[in-house]
């Protein structure tokens, strides 16, 4: 601030401040000025860095037999702590790190953010080439970003075998599904009323009693590619949806949904998701995603949520322990917490009645923005546009 | 804004004794602590307006405006949404502005019953999160299962009171805002000569007309202030829109800025294309602010001449005012809070029955108390909470005394952008300072002090009018005086301006401490492991659907809130005006 002064006051308790203003103006903007763009994140991180993480990834992945996990404890152990990026909700988050912590004595730095949260804290760190996380364990759309941008580091190891084929993929694999299903509350909607396909969403006996959440596009997109190959023309599809939109408000948050459901203000949810919906039940909450055949009618879209391990992880060995353990024991914990795992795991019963047809991984990829654009504007009542898919 | 001083600067000759006594002054105390200020709300302003600028107008091919096409363009319904937040942030701030006042003056200039009650009237509403606020509504109003509904039925028949409408969206709005015109309004009647009313009276005005002629016209930079903030808070808020118009079809521009966010690749442009419309407004309604509030000398009614505020007696009209008050504190604080205590006592909502009292426990306050993080949440809440007002009135305070009382140029440039914070959303705050800290020398990042940069970032607007509004009623003849008798700018600053405006600077320091417990939407990308606070602790227990741990939460914070705020309020009474009540 050592700019010559212009101002001339005498006496009185009041000045000019030209110049400061200007200048302390200018400084600020210089100091804001100085970063390059806020939104492109690439994976560029310190590459020495990420070649000595590349070693140990490459040593420790290529054990086998039945000393792995003992060696990967022991070299866990050594690093002493792992940093986990996740949008597990809260108590399973928690329950995951003490189960983690107490069988390997690592220590577990948990940050805890929705989806989104979590892909753009990870891509805001690795961007600056300060990679906070060793391991990130959140939605697929999110998962698909950071491994796409080569965020990710490949795992190898025997537990990949026990996942479900539709769990795998290039730079992470699927650790949970969220299972997509109507719901009802038992009060509002009488037995036998209840929704038993996506198609009776848009029956007459639904209007006012639907409700939709804001952000499920993705959902969107496998119902309308569901319909589409199982016979429906577009034409026939756009006017289920108009109906759909009809008989339905619109609500933000899964959560928010399932506790109106559950108070009897809305009468069915066109779609969420069934461990959400168990909570409810366990809670005594009039609420199903069963009939009372304890079967689910509607076909069920399961969206893989996974994990992957960071490419410029500090703790790498704890990170490919924690990769291993939560594809193994760590599946128990999350069965014990309602969620549906992607491995058999014995007293899983999320899925009892369930009848699970395959979520389009390869659509929602390709082209995501479409279809939220689509799902947004059938919210809005916008008229349908022509063309696209 | 006109400056008290008569004189104007003259051209004259640089000299070397003029020099040296520039250099001094330029080194003094008042200068440093200016420049200090200044430059810290513009850095705290421009660090999120550049990146919301640059991402907004630039795109692989260098400017460009079609993050305005598609953010307003095709199909996006622009009309109505603009309509429908208008109408909505319009009827919401008016709501709050009657009520604040109204409450206001009763408190400050009447001896009304029931003074106790004010203070939780004006508190609670600010304290529960909107979320909480809303929903507690939405089990009040709805047509089908609200509780008020059900009460009035036999009366007036189904569903009389609809909460999914704007004009629920607007009372329940209006509701949460209140307390903040209140707060505004009553620091601007402490602050206001009663003698002026008086003399009204003996010359034979009714009451009616002084309140026109004289309380109203003396009142209007508080209230301008208030309307402002309001009025644009309810542009950029998110939950009663969210929770209240979603349903029925209601879109506003936070509706819009939600939905781009969240999408990814996000569409910052389009996403700053929103919130530049709201800058747009926000600036409109700035420069209508200032222009309303010009001729300052006109409001200062703090002067020279002593007075000691005394409430006016209401004689026969106390019993109805009184019983006013009490209409007011059940449906603002007994009616939500109690539906919150209610719920917090239930494992899941349902409407009160026999099968939900007997299924009544403590079992949420256990659970809220016994949460892993809940200590270290709450005591990183309330430093931050704490370090953030005062950081914020302190930079404002001088901020502010830089534009009600200097002609420096540039200083309505100063007010907007101070107030440019309050349209930036949340999430485009949040990664323009971890872009910048991740990569600055400065180590903060993965600190507390990130999360205070952050509020003091976003605060910065509510301190402003906060401050702004004290500072326009004081009469300058007191800094003269001051000077006159040989103090410094620093000891007038801190013993003529600080006092006279404490009831503004308290005000806001309490608006801020409150409102910091629950920003969640900045913090949620900038807080680290160990650094979390309480917002992030509701906010996982929102997403977990623990409804009625959220309420116990919530019903806790209140509790916690509400003494810390007594305390705030018997300190600030030590110091400023005192009155006679």
């Amino acid at each position: 601030m050592r700019t010559r002064t212009c101002t001339s006051r005498r006496g009185l308790p009041t000045t000019r401040h030209s110049r400061p203003l200007a200048v302390a103006l200018a400084a600020a903007l210089t100091l804001a000025g100085c970063g390059g763009s806020v939104t492109s994140g690439t994976g560029a991180g310190d590459d020495s860095q990420a070649r000595a993480d590349q070693k140990v990834y490459d040593r420790l992945g290529a054990l086998t037999g039945p000393d792995r996990r003992a060696q990967l404890a022991k070299e866990a152990k050594k690093e002493g702590q792992l940093t986990l990026y996740t949008s597990f909700t809260d108590d399973v988050a928690s329950d995951v790190v003490a189960a983690f912590t107490k069988q390997f004595g690592v220590k577990v730095n948990l940050f805890r953010g929705n989806s989104e949260t979590v892909l753009q804290r990870v891509l805001q760190e690795t961007g600056a080439g300060k990679t906070g996380n060793d391991i990130v364990e959140t939605n697929f759309a999110e998962m698909a970003t950071i491994a796409q941008k080569g965020l990710t580091a490949p795992f190898k190891g025997p537990v990949l075998d026990n996942v479900q084929p539709t769990g795998k993929f290039d730079g992470w694999t699927a650790t949970r599904f969220n299972i997509m299903l109507p719901a009802w509350n038992t009060k509002v909607i009488k037995p036998g009323q209840e929704p038993k396909s996506w198609e009776d969403l848009a029956d007459p006996r639904f209007k006012g009693k639907l409700t939709m959440e804001l952000s499920d596009d993705d959902w969107y997109e496998n119902v309308t590619k569901y319909w589409l190959s199982h016979g429906k023309t577009q034409a026939q599809v756009d006017a289920l949806w108009k109906q759909i939109a009809g008989n339905a408000k619109v609500v933000k948050g899964h959560t928010v949904m399932g506790q109106l459901l559950s108070a009897g203000q809305t009468g069915a949810d066109a779609m969420n998701y069934s461990y959400l919906v168990q909570q409810d039940i366990d809670k005594g909450a009039p609420v199903a995603f069963r009939g009372a055949d304890h079967v689910a009618h509607t076909p069920a879209f399961p969206r893989p949520n996974g994990v992957g391990m960071m490419r410029d992880a500090r703790h790498p060995a704890a990170a490919i322990l924690f990769y291993d353990w939560l594809l193994s024991d760590g599946q128990k914990v999350l069965v014990k917490d309602g969620l549906t795992p992607s491995t058999k795991v014995p007293g899983d019963h999320s899925l009892d009645g369930v009848t699970l047809v395959p979520y389009d991984v390869k659509g929602l990829v390709a082209d995501e923005k479409t279809w939220s654009d689509k799902y947004d504007a059938l919210l809005r009542g916008v008229q349908q546009v022509k063309g696209g898919s | 804004m006109t400056s008290t001083t008569g004189q104007d600067s003259v051209p004259f000759a640089y000299s070397a004794g003029r020099f040296a006594r520039d250099v001094r002054r330029l080194l003094s105390a008042r200068t440093l602590i200016v420049a200090g200020c200044v430059l810290v709300v513009g850095f705290l302003a421009i660090v999120p307006l550049f990146y919301l600028v640059r991402d907004t107008f630039t795109g692989p091919g260098g400017f460009t405006l079609g993050a305005f096409s598609r953010a307003y363009g095709g199909h996006s319904q622009a009309g109505e949404m603009l309509g429908n937040s208008l109408a909505f942030a319009v009827g919401a701030a008016l709501l709050a502005l009657v009520i604040g006042t109204v409450l206001a003056y009763l408190q400050v200039r009447t001896d009304t019953p029931f003074k106790g009650l004010f203070f939780a009237a004006s508190l609670v509403p600010l304290i529960i999160p909107a979320i909480l606020y809303a929903a507690a509504w939405i089990f009040l109003a709805d047509p089908d299962i609200g509780l008020l509904n059900a009460a009035l039925k036999p009366i007036f028949g189904h569903g009389v009171l609809n909460v999914f409408s704007l004009w629920g969206m607007m009372w329940v709005q209006g509701l949460h805002l209140a307390p903040i015109a209140f707060l505004l309004m009553v620091a601007a009647f402490r602050a206001m000569d009663p003698s002026l009313e008086e003399s009204g009276l003996m010359s034979g005005a009714s009451r009616a007309t002084v309140l026109r002629r004289i309380t109203v016209p003396l009142m209007r930079p508080a209230l301008v202030s208030a309307v402002l903030l309001m009025f644009v808070q309810s542009l950029e808020s998110f939950e009663v829109p969210g929770l209240l118009g979603l349903q029925n079809g209601t879109y506003v521009f936070t509706s819009r800025i939600y939905f781009v966010l969240r999408s990814y690749p996000i569409d910052y442009g389009s996403a700053g294309a929103y919130a530049i419309g709201l800058l747009v407004i926000a600036a409109v309604g700035v420069l209508v602010s200032g222009w309303l509030s010009r001729n300052t000398k006109g409001f200062q009614t703090i002067s020279g001449k002593g007075f000691r505020p005394r409430p006016i007696e209401l004689g026969r009209a106390r019993p109805w005012v009184g019983s006013v008050i009490i209409l007011y504190f059940a449906v603002t604080v007994i009616l939500p809070l109690g539906v919150l205590v209610y719920t917090s006592l239930l494992g899941f909502y349902t409407a009160p029955s026999k099968a939900a009292i007997r299924s009544m426990s403590l079992a949420n306050y256990r659970e809220a108390l016994h949460l892993p993080l809940a200590a270290t949440a709450l005591k990183n809440s309330i430093v931050l909470g704490i370090a953030a007002a005062t950081v914020v009135m302190f930079i404002t305070a001088v901020v502010s005394w830089v534009i009600v009382r200097t002609k420096a140029p540039g200083r309505r440039a100063l007010d907007l952008l101070a107030f440019s914070p309050i349209v930036i959303p949340g999430l485009v705050l949040g990664l323009a300072l971890s872009f910048v800290y991740l990569r600055s020398p400065l180590p903060i990042y993965g600190t507390l002090w990130i999360l205070l940069l952050s509020y003091s970032t976003r605060y910065l607007p509510y301190g402003m009018r906060y401050a702004t509004s004290a500072m326009t009623q004081l009469s300058a003849e007191l800094e003269e005086s001051a000077h006159v008798c040989g103090a410094s700018w620093w000891q007038t600053f801190r013993r003529v301006l600080l006092p006279l405006t404490s009831g503004g600077i308290v005000a806001g320091w309490i608006y801020i401490l409150v409102v910091s417990f629950r920003e969640l939407s900045s913090t949620i990308l900038l807080y680290s492991p160990g650094k979390e606070v309480l917002s992030v602790l509701i906010w996982e227990q929102f997403e977990d659907g623990k409804f009625t741990l959220l309420a116990a939460i919530g019903v806790l914070m209140v509790a916690i809130l509400v003494v810390l705020v007594l305390v705030a309020y018997r300190i600030g009474a030590g110091v400023g005006l005192k009155s006679d009540d």
